[in-house]
């Protein structure tokens, strides 16, 4: 089969894909009984019985009576760009469904993106080193080590290094700032910055006056506010070291697995033979047929680091896709929750196929 | 003249040696020349063994009644504390041995809460492990020997549920099922099988094209017996790896779920996770110096995945024909 057929033929399978991960979804939150549905309305908002009925029929357009309709004009709506409305009294953001979406999913996919980066830069240099002395001291140190990262609970990381090193008490090296509460970040114009109190020294944030990508980082280079981008770097650096180190057993295996595979290939022996130096052989031959497999994790690191991200958001109070998904679910916001999970299956279902036609790029000997 | 009777000695008939037993004392041979493997095998067999004793002879490590952390707390009745309040760790503490690691919550003893909790997290890791993976391992073996349509909609269900959000799902069940903690081993349940589907069908696909299955179905053998006399003993070997690596994740995603608060109603049942949480306080305790409840059930969690993590990476190793060196 020709590439082009391949993806054609995946893209039209995520259809029916996230069709069937929709009903599942709805079925779950169909299934919870309507007094659990209506009772934050009635003890977080202190509306009556039939009030809250009314909030849950009427604006919320959720008919526990007759769940076909109700799904139905759902997915009609689905197409149409309205993903449904969330009153939540514990989520950070009422209104419609997919503004939420959009505030909340750039802020996770920059701190993926950082975390992919660093683990990178980390991980290719040090894979490298383990690779091509496979069971030495080091191999077993850096193993060791970096499992430890993967085998720690995220928020468990993140407090370590908080107790390291939080500015001002850190026992280590005191320096860098952390978390801010995330509901402060919350401010009149209906803006969301995460994790960054209203005012930091005397510097509002309202001193952006445009927020197009809802990302501090981007947002204020685009105006021209140094102080907020290097706000935003610094609130930065504890969660992308956080999910780094989380990420970079996996990618280190990998890059190592692919180092031993490969240093014992007739190509490394030939290059050898001719009397290539060592150095060379690792770097031209054996390094870059060992990162081709790299590529393939890459792609599903970052579709897991977009959902398995929430506990690191919880403890700097970052404002991403998980804290919205935890919150509306702890809510029972029913269309938030679709809608997120919609979000979650197609990265999952497009990281899967960018993986597969990467690696046939890369990789000239697959054919589809 | 030479006696040869002298020459002759007793030749024993060659003993027979199941050739699973044969390829069992090769694989464990291969093993133990893992250090790593062998470090991360005894360490978490040390921890199982802990928690059975735990569970057999609580009057010795634990109390008789140790379903929630309240058998743990003195006096009986749960008080919130002042972190002045909370013993540090010493060698020679003044309430007895079980004070040896400092008290948390309710000034509560940390080292023997840690055992019960451990109790209850391996016991739940390993039953979803069991159930899930055996469900899965099933769809797997089925939909890779069968293949066609059968397969393509048995793959297209697992990717469904490959991409419900697990935090999604866990919730929602304790809304359905009632706040308490098997709600989230449900859900951990139909969370957990796709992986076993997916990892057992791709083994399916390549052993049914093996000569000996290709034999039996020639022989006349059902497909029934085929798949699970056949594919299925065969398809096992990166089960066991991931079964292990379990093992550790879902002690992990417990204390993940701990941490957000959404594991159960009931905060006073022992898991490692609720112990570091420590009520909402663990956080603000380390940072003010009592850095002892949130560090010691940390790295006593972390020992025991890292451990579990070597020992499923040696696994991988020697179960791995290609690995195999």
């Amino acid at each position: 089969m020709e590439l082009r057929y391949f993806i054609l033929r995946r893209i039209l399978v995520i259809i029916p894909t996230i069709i069937g991960l929709t009903i599942l979804v709805f079925l779950i939150m169909w299934a919870i009984p309507f007094d659990q549905l209506i009772a934050p309305y009635i003890h977080q908002k202190g509306l009556s019985r039939a009030q809250a009925t009314l909030v849950v029929e009427q604006q919320l357009g959720f008919y526990k009576n007759d769940p076909v309709l109700t799904y139905l004009f759902y997915l009609r709506d689905l197409f149409s760009g309205n993903w449904g409305i969330m009153f939540g009294s514990a989520s950070p953001y009422n209104g419609p469904v997919i503004n939420a979406i959009e505030i909340f999913l750039p802020n996770t996919i920059q701190l993926a993106i950082g975390a992919v980066i660093v683990s990178m830069a980390i991980s290719i240099p040090v894979g490298t080193y383990i690779g091509s002395r496979p069971n030495s001291l080091g191999d077993q140190f850096g193993r060791v080590f970096s499992l430890a990262g993967y085998a720690m609970p995220g928020f468990w990381l993140a407090y370590l290094l908080i107790y390291l090193f939080a500015k001002n008490t850190g026992i280590l090296l005191p320096v860098v700032p952390w978390g801010g509460n995330g509901l402060n970040g919350y401010y009149s114009s209906g803006h969301l910055v995460p994790w960054i109190p209203i005012q930091v020294n005397g510097h509002p944030v309202s001193d952006l006056t445009s927020y197009p990508t809802h990302v501090l980082l981007i947002d204020s280079l685009l105006n021209g506010n140094i102080y907020w981008f290097t706000k935003a770097v610094e609130y930065l650096i504890l969660p992308v070291l956080t999910l780094t180190y989380g990420i970079l057993a996996g990618l280190l295996r990998f890059i190592r697995a692919g180092m031993v595979d490969s240093i014992n290939q007739e190509y490394v022996k030939t290059a050898r033979a001719k009397g290539v130096p060592e150095k060379t052989i690792i770097k031209r031959h054996v390094r870059k047929n060992a990162l081709i497999p790299t590529v393939t994790v890459l792609g599903l690191l970052v579709a897991g680091l977009l959902g398995g991200a929430v506990a690191v958001e919880f403890v700097f109070g970052y404002y991403g896709i998980g804290y919205l998904t935890v919150l509306s679910a702890e809510d029972l916001q029913v269309w938030a929750v679709m809608g997120t999970t919609i979000v979650f299956g197609i990265v999952l279902v497009i990281a899967n196929l960018v993986v597969d036609v990467v690696y046939a790029y890369l990789d000239p000997r697959i054919r589809y | 003249m030479v006696d040869v009777d002298a020459f002759k000695t007793e030749i024993a008939p060659p003993r027979k040696i199941h050739p699973k037993v044969e390829e069992m004392k090769t694989t464990g041979k291969l093993f133990l020349t893992n250090k790593l493997a062998l470090v991360g095998f005894t360490i978490t067999s040390f921890y199982f063994i802990l928690a059975i004793l735990d569970a057999i002879y609580p009057q010795y490590l634990g109390v008789a009644n140790d379903s929630t952390y309240l058998s743990w707390v003195p006096g009986g009745t749960p008080t919130t504390i002042q972190p002045s309040q909370l013993l540090s760790p010493s060698l020679t503490p003044a309430g007895g041995w079980m004070f040896i690691l400092g008290t948390t919550f309710y000034n509560m003893p940390i080292f023997p809460a840690m055992l019960a909790a451990l109790k209850f997290d391996l016991g739940y890791s390993l039953a979803i492990v069991m159930i899930g993976g055996g469900i899965g391992v099933v769809i797997g073996v089925i939909s890779g020997y069968m293949g066609g349509i059968v397969d393509e909609v048995m793959m297209r269900v697992t990717d469904i549920f490959f991409s419900v959000p697990f935090l999604v799902l866990a919730i929602a069940f304790l809304f359905v099922f009632g706040h308490v903690l098997s709600s989230v081993v449900y859900a951990l349940i139909i969370i957990w099988w796709p992986i076993y589907a997916r990892l057992t069908r791709g083994q399916a696909l390549s052993t049914k094209a093996m000569n000996y299955v290709e034999s039996a179905r020639a022989a006349g053998s059902s497909k029934l017996r085929n798949i699970f006399v056949h594919v299925l003993p065969n398809v096992l070997s990166p089960v066991y790896v991931q079964f292990s690596l379990d093992l550790g994740t879902i002690v992990l995603i417990f204390s993940t779920l701990d941490f957000l608060g959404i594991v159960n109603g009931n905060p006073n049942v022992p898991e490692l996770g609720s112990l570091i949480v420590a009520q909402g306080n663990g956080l603000s305790w380390l940072i003010a110096g009592y850095w002892w409840p949130a560090i010691i059930p940390g790295i006593f969690l972390l020992i025991f995945t890292i451990s579990i993590n070597l020992m499923g990476d040696g696994l991988r190793d020697v179960l791995d024909p290609k690995l195999r060196r």
